[in-house]
């Protein structure tokens, strides 16, 4: 008696992780859809809003401190460096968030619809840990020293976040056909 | 095919508008402003009379949201002393007084609504934030000018 109500049990543990298992492994095409969706759009933009080089380089650049501070009164010198700091929290925050969306999305949905290699894979996992270490570095930089503490990192972390977009681009390829992007139409890139 | 003959003929309209009306204004932040006010602000959509009718209204609107952008993408990669400046330079072309400038660009700021649409906000914020200190700079040294002779404008070197 007891060792049927134990193999009823064990079924029964079987099968409730079967239909779990089998819940988790079919996502919805609708669900699939919006995540790819999702990814492209922060993929976009990561590329053509937070990293490109001169806007990166205009920044941090130093040039502007030091015309700041020979030629503005101290006010406008600390209202400088205050809205500084602000873009380049603003900065690191928002492709730290990006590569966590991107990186979410790698784990959770890219193998189901690309097809990677196992090294890239280990590559863009390491990439991820590094651009995800030097983002939460470069933010305590930022809070405890201002937007110039760290001019090397910055340039690494956009370097290894180009390459995180890079790969991710190639998994994603699949969605810009040429030609027809779903993401954007001619009239709507003019609406204000 | 027709998309071709359409990027074309948009080339063409943008070059057209280059040539003809913006190389009168030296400073993207001109540039900027201009095209930002040819954008009917309830559709998004750009309009000229001149380029429209030259060519088409849909050939317009593109080239001018193309020359929009061109000009954003250059302010956006001018240094705070090249706004300085501009900012200098737009004065000068306004005729404006520059007390009456200085007390509407601090207050409307109308820079804010000039940039062209689908730019990063990160970007626009960054934008903004250097047109207010350049702002303030050409004020300070309008100031500074005004104590050492009361009849002086800022002199400053020509737009880059």
């Amino acid at each position: 008696m007891i060792q049927l109500v134990l193999s009823l049990l064990v079924g029964l543990v079987l099968v409730v992780s079967l239909y779990f298992f089998a819940r988790r492994a079919k996502p919805s095409a609708e669900g699939s859809a919006q995540q790819l969706r999702k990814a492209k759009q922060t993929l976009d933009s990561l590329q053509f809003g937070l990293l490109p080089n001169d806007l990166v380089e205009r920044i941090f650049a130093r040039e502007d401190l030091e015309y700041v501070f020979s030629s503005a009164p101290p006010d406008v010198q600390a209202l400088f460096l205050t809205d500084r700091k602000n873009i380049a929290l603003g900065w690191v925050r928002r492709v730290r968030a990006a590569v966590l969306e991107l990186m979410r999305f790698h784990r959770g949905h890219a193998r189901l619809h690309a097809r990677l290699s196992f090294s890239t894979e280990i590559r863009l996992a390491l990439n991820f840990a590094g651009l995800l270490t030097a983002c939460h570095l470069l933010q305590i930089a930022f809070y405890l020293r201002g937007p110039y503490a760290a001019p090397g990192m910055v340039r690494t972390a956009a370097a290894a976040a180009g390459r995180v977009c890079l790969i991710s681009e190639n998994s994603l390829a699949f969605l810009s056909v040429k030609g027809v992007d779903p993401l954007e139409s001619g009239a709507a890139r003019h609406r204000a | 095919m027709k998309l071709s003959i359409n990027l074309t003929d948009v080339e063409l309209a943008a070059d057209d508008l280059r040539r003809r009306t913006l190389s009168h204004m030296a400073a993207p932040l001109e540039r900027m402003i201009y095209l930002g006010s040819t954008r009917d602000y309830n559709t998004g959509l750009y309009y000229h009379d001149g380029l429209a009718s030259r060519f088409s209204d849909e050939v317009a609107c593109e080239a001018l949201a193309n020359c929009h952008r061109e000009a954003y993408r250059q302010l956006l990669g001018s240094s705070i002393e090249d706004l300085v400046l501009q900012i200098d330079s737009y004065i000068r072309s306004t005729h404006a007084a520059p007390r009456d400038f200085i007390a509407a660009w601090k207050s409307l700021q109308p820079y804010r609504v000039a940039v062209p649409s689908s730019t990063d906000p990160l970007a626009v914020e960054f934008l903004c934030g250097n047109v207010r200190i350049a702002l303030a700079i050409w004020e300070a040294h309008r100031d500074d000018r005004s104590r050492q002779r009361p009849d002086a404008s800022p002199q400053l070197l020509p737009v880059r």
